[in-house]
């Protein structure tokens, strides 16, 4: 897959770079509105991630650019600014979703994936891993033959895991992502162990393969190659 | 008390003194001036008797000497240097057959060689008989006064201090977030211009620091959010390096702070926001509808908890609220209950020194108590919230306050009931929390109307008789 990153800050760009180089998708970069211009007329990019603050401009008026030129592409909206206004403008405009910082990257690398599955695969909306495979539309989950049965919670931590497969994922990035901002009330850890535990037990009851396993001290990360 | 009436009051006790002063005087001075005028009459009485008394012959009958007496008297025996003086006193009258007041009046005259003293009287009112009138006439004067006193304070205050009345006014509908400068009205009375104009200064102050405030505000959360998301990246890319369990931990540790210093400036960028009023109803929501979809996100966790979940929805149940606000306003109301409910059994063993319930490592233990109890009911009235859980470490109102927490143990930040006071505050909602017996009841009333406390006493009344049939058996 190739990203562009529109975003003038250097080094939250780098994260972002850094992070997605590793599942393989290529980055390129960018840290104005003008340079972004010039590169999306000289190459394709499959996802666009949009700052909205960008020092020659708003974000947003690239998005009438990139929605008239550029249908293809994904847009993922990445702002500062948790206004709902902003939100909604983004979305009506054009944008695919819209994410607030500070953001985990396994979350903006999930967010990704999602819009990327919504358009690019044609209507299929399975996700799968070795004998684990995840429809999206009808949020099911199959173990081999067996269908799972899982509470939405867990098919969205499963997803979650899966998309994010062989990386520690901390517990404060599966609460913001099962519960979403306003997790105050409820980031608290016991749930994610709670969800972990029973998704683990389930598959495991399934006859699936226990590829989740705990990280000391930081969090869980879903193993593609089991170590027995 | 107002302005007027004090004014009123001082005006009507000084006059009260100085009537009474006056009066005294009055009195004084009519008793003295009827004296000196008898005195003249009667030295010039004296003076006519002397002259019959040195021209000679009978004047016996005559009616000058019907009250005075004429009596030749020894040269010694005349007072040196005093040719006339005069008593008064009671004495009897005998043309009337009372005892009246009379003034005696003495003269001494040397007529052909021979003293002779002359002595006439009358009788004339009594000062106490006086005394009456001058009462009578200074009531119907501080009558008069204090009538005119009354009026002319209702006249007089009402044009001198029309145009202080017109600046509280101004002051009054004064908004910190109003765009315009405040603009009083013109006066004439240098005191309530000066006032003016020290009201303009200071409330042009006070929405330039407003402004200022705010805009800083703005800058700090926006600023803030890409540094912390820097930071969050490279944890979570430095998480995925080659490191040791002890690096494991700090990183954690530095995760679980920057969690929390996410989580209270979103929140409190929200508090802003919402002080800001950037979140008007302009429709209404349905609220039934929301509660049971926020009570559905909410089931795994109910359930995780073993918790038992009551519920009375009342259907189509609308009112003035911002969608993102009503979401937010139920889910810290319910999420709070959840997070905090705790079984009756698990913090009553508390007090007999039974081991801790709260505090275990998520790793191990099974975080999950059995036996809470949640009741949400919703009516057009309000919203009313009831869980179990331990007392509070402070009173219940406080813990509407920003990072005020019942249990200072626990590792929320203490902001969410702030929010939900504020858009209770904004929406015109009233709201009330109590403590009673292993429940928290937080209710909100829908309607400036309806008084929060009253739908607590009304809505957790099955609830209370559930406490009296005993607890439901921990599944």
């Amino acid at each position: 897959m190739k990203v562009l990153i529109i975003e003038d800050n250097q080094e939250l760009a780098r994260n972002i770079r850094d992070f997605l180089a590793r599942e393989g998708y290529i980055c390129e970069s960018c840290d104005t509105l003008e340079a972004a211009k010039e590169k999306l007329g000289l190459f394709q990019y499959d996802c666009i991630l949009l700052d909205i603050g960008l020092p020659d401009g708003n974000g947003i008026s690239l998005l009438n650019l990139i929605r008239s030129e550029y249908k293809d592409s994904n847009v993922l909206i990445i702002s500062a600014k948790n206004s709902l206004d902003d939100k909604i403008i983004g979305l009506e405009k054009g944008a695919d979703d819209y994410i607030t910082k500070p953001f985990h990257l396994a979350e903006l690398h999930a967010r990704i994936r999602a819009v990327y599955r919504r358009k690019n695969l044609g209507g299929t909306s399975i996700v799968a891993f070795n004998e684990i495979s995840l429809n999206t539309d009808t949020f099911e989950v199959h173990v081999g033959d067996h269908l799972l049965d899982t509470t939405p919670k867990e098919f969205d931590l499963l997803l979650y895991f899966i998309v994010n497969k062989n990386r520690v994922l901390s517990r404060q990035a599966i609460a913001a992502h099962l519960w979403g901002d306003y997790t105050d009330n409820l980031a608290n850890f016991d749930f994610v162990y709670q969800h972990v535990k029973n998704l683990r037990r389930k598959i495991s009851a399934a006859g699936g393969v226990d590829y989740i396993s705990t990280v000391y001290g930081l969090g869980y990360k879903f193993n593609s190659h089991k170590p027995e | 008390m107002k302005l007027t009436t004090k004014f009123t009051l001082w005006y009507f006790g000084i006059m009260l003194v100085v009537l009474l002063i006056g009066g005294y005087i009055v009195y004084y001075e009519i008793q003295d001036k009827i004296s000196r005028v008898e005195v003249v009459r009667h030295q010039r009485l004296n003076d006519l008797i002397a002259e019959q008394v040195r021209i000679g012959g009978d004047y016996s009958n005559h009616p000058t000497r019907k009250r005075a007496t004429v009596a030749p008297i020894p040269a010694d025996s005349v007072p040196k240097g005093v040719s006339t003086y005069y008593t008064r006193g009671i004495d009897w009258n005998p043309e009337f057959q009372t005892n009246e007041y009379r003034l005696l009046v003495t003269n001494f005259y040397l007529i052909k060689g021979q003293w002779y003293r002359i002595t006439t009287y009358s009788f004339i009112p009594s000062f106490y008989q006086l005394l009456p009138g001058v009462v009578d006439s200074f009531k119907w004067i501080l009558l008069l006064l204090l009538i005119l006193v009354i009026v002319s304070a209702g006249l007089i205050s009402k044009y001198i201090l029309a145009p202080f009345k017109r600046t509280l006014r101004v002051i009054q509908s004064f908004d910190l977030k109003q765009k315009g400068a405040m603009r009083l009205p013109v006066t004439r009375t240098s005191e309530f211009l000066e006032l003016n104009q020290f009201l303009e200064k200071m409330t042009d102050k006070a929405r330039e620091d407003y402004q200022s405030l705010k805009e800083f505000t703005e800058n700090a959360s926006h600023e803030l959010q890409t540094p912390t998301a820097i930071i969050r990246g490279k944890l979570d890319l430095l998480m995925e390096s080659d490191i040791r369990d002890e690096q494991a931990i700090l990183i954690a540790e530095t995760q679980n702070a920057l969690e929390r210093l996410s989580r209270i400036h979103s929140s409190l960028t929200l508090l802003t926001k919402l002080e800001n009023h950037e979140y008007e109803a302009d429709t209404t929501v349905c609220i039934s509808q929301l509660t049971r979809e926020t009570l559905n996100s909410f089931e795994e966790l109910i359930q995780l908890k073993s918790l038992t979940l009551t519920t009375t929805i009342t259907e189509k149940v609308n009112v003035p609220l911002h969608p993102s606000l009503a979401d937010l306003l139920l889910t810290n109301l319910i999420g709070n209950a959840i997070r905090h409910n705790e079984a009756p059994a698990a913090f009553e063993g508390d007090a007999k020194g039974v081991s801790e319930v709260e505090g275990q490592d998520w790793e191990k233990g099974e975080p999950g108590f059995s036996g809470g109890l949640i009741q949400v009911s919703l009516t057009r009235e309000g919203l009313v919230v009831v869980n179990t859980g331990r007392q509070p470490q402070v009173p219940t109102i406080e813990l509407f306050e920003r990072f005020k927490k019942g249990n200072s143990g626990s590792d929320s930040i203490g902001i969410g009931l702030a929010i939900v006071r504020q858009i209770c505050d904004l929406s015109h909602f009233t709201i009330d929390y109590q403590y009673h017996a292993g429940f928290h009841c937080l209710a909100v009333g829908f309607s400036p109307r309806v008084v929060a406390s009253k739908l607590l006493q009304n809505l957790s009344l099955p609830l209370q008789d559930r406490i009296k049939s005993g607890w439901p058996k921990a599944n």
